[in-house]
Formats: structure tokens, C-alpha cells, sequence
């Protein structure tokens, strides 16, 4: 985490051609990066927020946040509404705090030490950083999905259940059909039906993060957390996730990180372009990708800075 | 940077140096792995060589001596004498009672010749040894009538020793049966009647010196205070949103502080309750001396009937006897010392070997019945002869004991300190010093078990606080409140010591968190105080302490497992720590995303997860326990204790019980043995068995693993 913090400004590794261009200080004479050359002063440049986005009805209200790791702030002053009923996608460089962003609204963050946020989130109307929030109970109105498969080292059936079962839920066909439901909405029922009693850690790659999107959502949250769900995946099961990912998103809203902005192309429908702790461009996915307001995001969607 | 680049390009790489060849290398470390090994296998070899033929039945030799003396024996050893050179042999000759040593050296030269005779046998038998001889006759004693002879000569004799050999043996355990169960069930039933009578008498003696009602009033008191606590508590729970703190918090304060006062209300009904008043007048006295009289009269005649049946059957038993013949003397084995001009009953025969005339198959028979005999039954002659089953049961109770106590007590302590303690100098301290107590003595364990279990915890669960330890009631009931309050605050200065959300700690916060620690560490010294100076508690064996047979407050299987659990917490503690580590913090975060609290994630993804890691922990400590014997030797270890410390009556583990251990009982047959040849064998047997053992417990518990393994992992881990 902290690395991903200090490394203020790399460009991504897997992308080893982009690199002569990010080390640019700016876009040249025809191409000057206000915002991100703003951004990179440490300027609070105000972020292009398309209307769209502000006119939507918003199923979480972030309200000026800033987040730091001991002293390193990592978020700067964030204000952005996540639209109801919508895949909305992060997109930004490494360390842009995106991940920051995602896990401070399942207060995720409250794991590590020294992390002290200010402005406030709200789930539905009701802040999450109040003093009298439990956290335990907010984690229980959302579901996550990490970076890598972590199904635990239970049986596929156990695993998808294991949020009822921490509720105590005991009952075997109240677990069962909530079982078989949230694995068929998963897209994952025909191929795991006959092994539900085999340890989930038999299955592969694709197929466990598919578990892993199950047990999120078997207990019906109010947003679904998706960090980086692909990135650990082949093209095969990455094809599949972001179906599923379609698939779900008309029942339930999806916040979903992504390094890849071709993924962030497919399944969302508003994108979040972010940059050092601070939000660049924001708006529909269509038009971000299409015709963006700041060159800074059309270069960037485009693979030529990043 | 170009500097370096220009001298690249300069240099050419060296030559391989003479140094760098790394054949020697693969040589010396393989030669050391498999000097390692060798040793190793040496000594199972040795073990297991040694320990296997002790119980092989070997030729009896007929040795004449130049002087015209004659006798039997088997030789055992053959060496050369350092200064002369000459040749000797070492006979086991046996026959203890006519006044002989068992084993005897004789120089070769002595010899003039040794035969075989097939009709020499030897006698295995319940005490004095064993018996060389050639059998004579069987008889049938009658009391003033001519003796009946059944057979006579060798061959007859044997010929009908097998069939009476085995209705007597049978006779002897029945009335071994009706000693040890009938009359020991008659001897403790008198024995608790006498003990009910004297606390009953001591009871009355103390009295009731008001002390209880003191009690009681303090204890409403309490009650009251408790309520009015919790009744201010929650009229100003707004007081401490003002510190910080918050509705959720409060909730939670009011929540534990309720559980805290039931727990205490419980707790001073249990110590102080009404019906604790009673005590016993001098006439319900009375009445109860003159009941125990009654039943205690049944009991002895009942006692006297079950001696009278004994006796007829031993004198049935004792009229069959069997004359085995030594050559030289001419004399017979004899019943006892006592009684040497009458041959010895058939009955304390245990085996009978023809040693010179057995098959292979007659050989193999001895060899197992010896083994069974050994494992099956209690030792004899001073433990040199005989079996070791009281030992063997000692030691894997002891062993299992010993790990039902640790592993829980050492997972606990690792789970505290790896997943809820603030990482930092104090837990690595608090590391640092378990590793150390991995490396203490044993022996300074066995001195701290028997100083702090055996005699201040056994003396306590005994007969509670000492005289001028216990306090007033009243300053007891007041420190029973202090505490009672004080764990509520302890509570409270916790859950205002955490921040609110998003925030970093503040000084108020450090400041809470400090005070918590002291509160909590005040708590624990009351507690401890509580509960060894309590006024009311005068101990659940205090009549037996007051006779001079202490019950807890002496070395007991129950100590000695604790000891033993204290010296191997470390390596629980230790792999536990590590298998918790192990576990990926994925798997943390993925239980914590779905909402599940601290405890939840620890219980259902962590203690599974590191069951495996625990378990091996535990297989570690029982192997280190139960090969350790320094300790036992203070602790509770004896050198002959026959009755078992499981049992069919209750309590069924008889853990205040001194008890056998393997590795003691080495000790014993090697160096403190009266018959040091005849226990010589026996040392490499018992250590063959404890290796056994100690083997077979971690192979079950090696099996239990992996089972575990199986069935927590998927087959790609």
C-alpha cells in the first residue's frame, strides 16, 4: 500500500513504450497538461465533472475527502457521487489512489495503521465515518471483491454462504438457496453444481474470483466493491468477469478499479479518470473515451501518457 | 557511471579459481548428513537389538566345576579378564532363596564340563526369581493325611503341570481379583465414612462465627452500589460523546458492564450463598458417629466374609505343589524363605521353560508370552521382573495430559499476541522471553512444580488459605467490590483509549489506553488476591490434609502434567505464532469485507487455517514432554505405584495420584535396581518400549494432521 504511495509518478510497467512519453514534463508546445502539470505542483485544480454524473441519483456521496498514510496524504480532497444502478469505473496511473478511494468506503483502510481521513462518505444517506457507525454492519451493506482470488480454504459451498453463516444463519435450505442463487448469478452454478462439498482452492483462477464475486453479493449489498477483479486473470476468465460483471450490474451498483482502460470501456458506465489523490475528469464512459473535455484524458484512455 | 562502464569493457573475467570447485564441498556435506545419520541409526539399531532378545529363551547348561561342584544356569556373558587373560563366563543361576547370588563369573578353567540336560528347566516365579532345576514330582498336600502324588518324574510332571498350571493360575488371579477389588471397595467405603465423620467434626469445631451473614449484608451492599453504577452509566451515556466517544461505544460499555455484574452476582451468591451456613450441632453429630458406627460394623463382617472365602480358596490352591530339584544341594524351590522345607505352590508359578528340549516354534511361544507378560502386567521383584503396564499407562496419560493442557493454553497466548496485541518493543520482548524459557533446565521446572503446583496450589485446593493469609471478611467483600468496579472501568478506559473513525489516537486516547493497562493489571493482582486469601474457602480435602495424607498438596499426575505443559509452551506458543503468521492476510481482509468481526475472522478463517501449524506445535510439545524425565523425578514420578491413574470409578482420571513413568522407570532398572544383571536386559527393553510409544503417540498424532489437512485443503495450496 505504501508503496503504491510513494511512488508518486512511474509509469505502468507492463507498458514499457509509454514511458519515453510520461517522463515528459509536459505535452509539448501544442500539448500542455494543465490539470496534471496543476496536479503535479500540488495545485487544487477543479475537477471536470460532466453533468450527467452530477445530475444522477447517487447511491454514495463522497463530500470533500482526504485520506493520509501517517504523513503522506494519498487522497486530496475527493468530492464525487456514485451513480444508483450503474457501473462506475476508477481509472487512473498507479498510486492515484483509486484502490484508497475504493476501500475507504468499506473502511477497509481502518486495517492499517496510521490512516486518518477527513470530509466525509455517505452509503445511502448515512455517513460511514461517524463515531457511531459500526463498522462491522457497514461492511455488512457491501460487498468486495479484492485484487486477487481469495477464496478461503473451505468448500465452494461454505464459501459462498460465509456471510450468512457469520449472521448465524444455521438453516441448511435457507443456505442452500441463497447458495445456488448467488452462484448462478456469479455465472458459475453449471460448472461448480456437483462440487459444491470440494474446497474452493480446487478450482481455477477465473473460476475462484467468480466464487469470490458469489460470496460478495450472496447477501444482497447495497454496492459491490470490485478492486482490480481482473488483473490476476488470464484473457479467458477476464472475458467472463467483465460478462458477468455486465450481467450484475442491473441488479446491483458496481464500483469497479481497473488498470485497464478497454475494460473500463466494456462494462462501465461512468468513468473516473484520477490522478495523484485528486479527480481529473469525470463523467459518462462514452463520452470520456470519445470526446473528453481535458486532452490529459483523451491521452491518457488513449495510452499516450499514463 | 561511465567510469564503471569503461572498466567492464578493460577487464576479461579470471580463470576459475581452485576455490571456487565445489566437488569437496558436495563430499563434506553429504559425508556429514550421512555420519549423522549413521548415528542415528546405530541407535535404534542398538535399542532394538538389544531390546528384542532379552525376552529369547536360551539353552540351560549343566556346568561341572573341577571341584565336583554341580549346577545349572544360562550364560549370559563371556570375557576376557584384563590382568590374568584368561576366559570367564557370567552363569545366571538364580535360586536366591538357598542363599546364593543370582549371577555368578566362573573361570573357564575351572569348567570340566557343560552339558545340556533336557530335563533342566526354569521356573519363572512370582517372588525370589527364578529357579533352576529339574522337576521332581507334583503333589497333593493333605492336612494330616499322606500326600497324593499326581506325577512323578520328568517327563509325567510336565506332561500334567501344563493342565494344573492353568486352573491355579487362574485360582491366584481370582483371589487377587477378590483382594483387590472386594476388600478395596470395603477398605475406602470405611475410609469416606471416617473422613465424612471427621469433617463433619471439623465443620463443627470452626462454627459459625457470623462471618457468613457479614458476608451477605456486604454482598447487598455490593448489589446495590452495582446498580446505582450502571443506573449513572446510563443517565449520562451523553457525557462521554462530549469526550469522544460515541452511542456505539456506550451501548457496548452498558452491555459488557451488565455481563460483569451477573458474573460477580453469581459468583457472591456461589461464595457466600445462604445454604454455605449450615453447620453441623453437636447432636446431628452424634447422630451421624452412630450411623458410620452402624455401616461400618456391616462393612467388616462383610470385609470378614470376603476374607473367610479368600481363605478357603488359597488352602484349595495351596495343596498342589510342585518339586523342582536343584542338582548340587538336592534341595527343592521352596514356598517363600519362611517356609523352606515346603515345595512351592503350582500356582506361584508364572512360566515354566524346558528351555534345551524347545523348537523354534516352542522358542517363539516363550519369547511372545515373555513379551505379553511384560506389556500386560504390574512389575515384580523390585520392578526387575514382571511387567510395566501401570508404566506404560502412566507415561501416555501423563503425555496426553500434558498436551490437552498446553496446546489450548498455547494457542490462546500466540493468538493474543500475534493478531490483538499492538506490535511493537513489548511484543518482541514478551518473544524473546518465551524463546529463553524454551532453553531453561528442565530440572528448574520439576523445582518450580513442586514448590508452586504440588505445595502452594495442592495445599490450597486442599485446604484453602492458610490460617494468617485469610482475611477479614469484611475487607474481603470490599476488595470483591474494588474489583468488580474496577474491571467495569478497566472497560471503560478501553473502549474511550480507541479513536473515533478515521482518526489518529489522541493524547486522551494514549492516556486511556495507559490507564486501561493499569487498571487491568490491578484487576489481575485483586483477583489473584481474592482468591488466595479467602476467608470462606477451607479446601475439598481438608479432613485427609488434617490426617496427614495430603490429596492435591502432594506430587500428583495432575502437577506433573502441568509442570511438563509449562515446559513445552514454548514451542507451542512459538509454532502457533508462526502458523497464524502463515496464514495470508487475503484471506483476513476477504473475512473482513464480508463482515465479519476480529473474533469471527479469527475463529473461522485464521484457527482453521492454522490448525495444521498448531497441531504440529502440539506434536512437538508432547514429543519434547514426554521424553523428559528431570522434572518428573520431583514432580510426581515414583518407582512403584500399581494403581493406575485411569480408572472405571469416578473420577476416572485419579490425577492426584503419584504415578509410573518409562523414562523414570529406566532410570530405576538401570541405577537403582538391588539385582543390577537381572535389570541389565530389561533397561535395553523399557527403552526399545519408550521409543515405541513415544513413536506411536506422534504417528497418531502425525495421522490426525494430515487427516485435518486433507480435509481444510484443496490440492492446490
Amino acid at each position: 500500500m505504501t508503496n503504491e504511495i510513494d511512488s508518486t509518478h512511474t509509469a505502468d510497467s507492463t507498458q514499457p513504450i509509454i514511458r519515453s512519453v510520461a517522463y515528459t514534463p509536459s505535452g509539448g508546445a501544442d500539448q500542455a497538461y494543465e490539470v496534471i502539470d496543476a496536479i503535479r505542483r500540488g495545485e487544487n485544480p477543479v475537477p471536470t465533472v460532466h453533468p450527467e454524473v452530477v445530475n444522477a441519483e447517487s447511491v454514495i456521496d463522497i463530500e470533500g475527502f482526504k485520506l493520509w498514510y501517517s504523513e503522506t496524504q494519498a487522497i486530496h480532497d475527493i468530492s464525487m457521487k456514485i451513480p444508483r444502478g450503474a457501473v462506475t469505473a476508477l481509472i487512473g496511473p498507479s498510486g492515484c489512489g483509486k484502490s484508497t478511494l475504493l476501500r475507504s468506503i468499506n473502511r477497509m483502510n481502518d486495517l492499517v495503521d496510521g490512516v486518518r481521513v477527513e470530509g466525509g462518505i455517505s452509503l445511502n444517506g448515512s455517513p460511514i465515518y461517524a463515531p457511531s457507525v459500526d463498522v462491522i454492519s457497514l461492511r455488512k451493506r457491501l460487498g468486495m471483491v479484492f485484487q486477487k482470488p481469495n477464496p478461503f480454504p473451505m468448500s465452494i459451498f461454505e464459501n459462498v454462504v460465509y456471510p450468512l453463516r457469520i449472521d448465524g444463519e444455521r438453516r441448511k435450505e435457507v443456505l442452500e438457496e441463497a447458495c445456488e442463487k448467488s452462484l448462478r448469478s456469479a455465472a458459475i452454478w453449471d460448472e461448480v453444481k456437483d462440487r459444491l462439498k470440494k474446497s474452493a482452492l480446487g478450482l481455477s483462477g477465473g473460476q475462484q474470483q467468480r466464487v469470490c464475486i458469489a460470496r460478495a453479493i450472496v447477501a444482497d449489498p447495497e454496492v459491490l466493491l470490485l478492486d482490480e477483479p481482473c488483473s490476476a486473470l488470464d484473457p479467458v476468465a477476464t472475458l467472463k468477469i467483465e460478462e458477468l460483471i455486465s450481467q450484475i450490474s442491473e441488479r446491483y451498483t458496481v464500483l469497479i478499479v481497473t488498470h485497464n482502460m478497454q475494460q473500463a470501456a466494456r462494462v462501465s458506465d461512468f468513468t473516473s479518470f484520477m490522478y495523484l489523490g485528486r479527480i481529473v475528469e469525470y463523467g459518462p464512459t462514452a463520452t470520456l473515451f470519445q470526446t473528453p473535455a481535458l486532452i490529459e484524458t483523451e491521452h491518457y484512455v488513449s495510452g499516450r501518457f499514463g | 557511471m561511465s567510469d564503471t562502464n569503461t572498466t567492464h569493457a578493460v577487464h576479461a573475467r579470471r580463470r576459475t579459481l581452485p576455490s571456487a570447485i565445489g566437488e569437496p564441498m558436495v563430499w563434506l556435506t553429504g559425508g556429514a548428513l550421512v555420519v549423522c545419520l549413521l548415528m542415528i541409526v546405530m541407535l535404534v539399531l542398538l535399542v532394538v537389538v538389544n531390546g528384542s532378545k532379552t525376552f529369547w529363551p536360551r539353552a540351560i547348561d549343566q556346568v561341572t566345576l573341577s571341584d565336583g561342584e554341580v549346577f545349572l544356569g544360562i550364560a549370559t556373558e563371556h570375557e576376557r579378564v584384563a590382568e590374568t587373560g584368561a576366559m570367564r563366563t557370567l552363569y545366571r543361576v538364580g535360586n536366591r532363596d538357598i542363599g546364593q547370588e543370582s549371577f555368578r563369573w566362573i573361570d573357564d578353567e575351572q569348567v570340566t564340563s557343560v552339558e545340556t540336560p533336557d530335563d533342566a528347566v526354569m521356573l519363572e516365579r512370582e517372588a525370589w526369581g527364578v529357579w533352576f532345576g529339574v522337576p521332581e514330582s507334583i503333589v497333593r498336600v493333605h492336612a494330616g493325611e499322606e500326600d497324593t502324588v499326581l506325577a512323578h518324574g520328568s517327563g509325567d510332571v510336565l506332561e500334567s503341570y501344563e493342565a494344573l498350571h492353568h486352573d491355579a493360575r487362574k485360582t491366584k488371579s481370582r483371589i487377587e481379583q477378590l483382594k483387590k477389588v472386594e476388600l478395596g471397595s470395603i477398605n475406602s467405603e470405611i475410609d469416606t465414612l471416617r473422613l465424612n465423620i471427621r469433617e463433619a467434626e471439623i465443620e463443627s469445631a470452626r462454627g459459625d462465627d457470623g462471618l457468613i451473614r457479614l458476608g451477605w449484608v456486604l454482598w447487598f451492599v455490593f448489589a446495590g452500589l452495582l446498580l446505582g453504577c450502571m443506573g449513572v452509566v446510563y443517565r449520562c451515556r451523553d457525557m462521554g460523546t462530549e469526550l469522544g466517544a460515541s452511542n456505539a461505544r456506550q451501548g457496548e460499555l452498558i452491555r459488557t458492564s451488565g455481563v460483569i455484574a451477573a458474573v460477580m452476582l453469581v459468583l457472591a451468591m456461589w461464595i457466600a450463598g445462604p445454604w454455605k451456613g449450615q453447620v453441623v450441632n453437636e447432636a446431628q453429630l452424634e447422630t451421624m458417629r452412630a450411623d458410620a458406627a452402624n455401616s461400618e460394623a456391616a462393612l467388616l463382617i462383610e470385609y470378614d466374609e470376603v476374607i473367610a472365602q479368600i481363605r478357603e480358596i488359597e488352602d484349595q490352591d495351596h495343596e498342589l505343589r510342585l518339586i523342582i530339584v536343584e542338582p548340587t544341594s538336592g534341595r527343592f524351590a521352596p514356598v517363600s524363605q519362611t517356609l523352606g522345607d515346603e515345595p512351592m505352590y503350582v500356582s506361584q508359578v508364572v512360566r515354566l521353560v524346558q528351555a534345551n528340549t524347545l523348537s523354534t516354534a516352542g522358542k517363539l511361544g516363550v519369547f511372545f508370552s515373555r513379551w505379553w507378560e511384560y506389556l500386560s502386567t504390574n512389575p515384580r521383584e523390585a520392578n526387575t521382573e514382571g511387567g510395566v503396564f501401570p508404566v506404560i499407562v502412566g507415561t501416555v496419560i501423563l503425555t496426553l495430559l500434558l498436551t490437552i493442557f498446553v496446546t489450548p493454553m498455547g494457542v490462546i497466548a500466540a493468538l493474543y499476541l500475534r493478531e490483538y496485541a499492538k506490535q511493537g518493543f513489548l511484543t518482541s520482548l514478551i518473544r524473546i522471553a518465551v524463546n529463553n524459557l524454551a532453553g531453561v533446565p528442565s530440572i528448574v521446572y520439576g523445582v518450580f512444580g513442586l514448590g508452586f503446583f504440588c505445595y502452594t496450589v495442592g495445599g490450597y485446593v486442599d485446604t484453602g488459605a492458610s490460617e494468617s493469609a485469610r482475611m477479614s471478611a469484611a475487607g474481603w467483600w470490599g476488595m470483591f467490590v474494588l474489583a468488580g468496579v474496577l474491571l467495569m472501568a478497566g472497560f471503560a478506559t478501553k473502549l474511550w483509549s480507541k479513536p473515533n473513525p478515521g482518526k489518529l489516537p489522541s493524547s486522551f486516547n494514549v492516556w486511556m489506553q495507559r490507564g486501561a493497562w493499569l487498571v487491568w493489571a490491578t484487576v489481575l493482582v485483586l483477583v489473584v488476591m481474592l482468591v488466595t486469601r479467602m476467608p470462606y474457602f477451607y479446601g475439598f480435602f481438608e479432613a485427609r490434609a488434617q490426617d496427614g495424607t495430603p490429596t492435591f498438596g502432594a506430587r500428583g499426575m495432575l502437577w506433573a502434567a502441568l509442570t511438563l505443559a509449562l515446559l513445552t509452551l514454548p514451542v507451542v506458543i512459538v509454532a502457533t505464532e508462526e502458523a497464524i503468521a502463515a496464514v495470508p492476510n487475503s484471506m483476513r481482509e476477504g473475512s473482513y469485507g464480508c463482515g465479519a468481526s476480529k473474533w469471527q475472522t479469527m475463529r473461522r478463517i485464521v484457527l482453521p487455517g492454522a490448525m495444521p501449524g498448531i497441531l504440529t506445535g502440539a506434536i512437538l510439545a508432547m514429543a519434547r514432554g514426554a521424553g523428559e524425565v528431570a522434572p518428573l523425578m520431583l514432580v510426581g514420578a515414583v518407582k512403584l505405584n500399581q494403581d493406575l491413574p485411569i480408572s472405571t470409578e469416578a473420577p476416572f482420571i485419579h490425577a492426584d495420584q503419584s504415578f509410573m513413568h518409562l523414562g523414570f522407570h529406566i532410570f530405576d532398572l538401570g541405577f537403582q535396581s538391588p539385582d543390577s544383571q537381572a535389570a541389565r536386559p530389561l533397561v535395553w527393553t523399557t527403552t526399545l518400549l519408550f521409543l515405541a510409544i513415544v513413536f506411536a503417540l506422534n504417528f497418531a498424532a502425525i495421522m490426525i494432521r494430515s487427516r485435518l489437512r486433507a480435509k481444510m485443503a484443496g490440492p492446490t495450496v
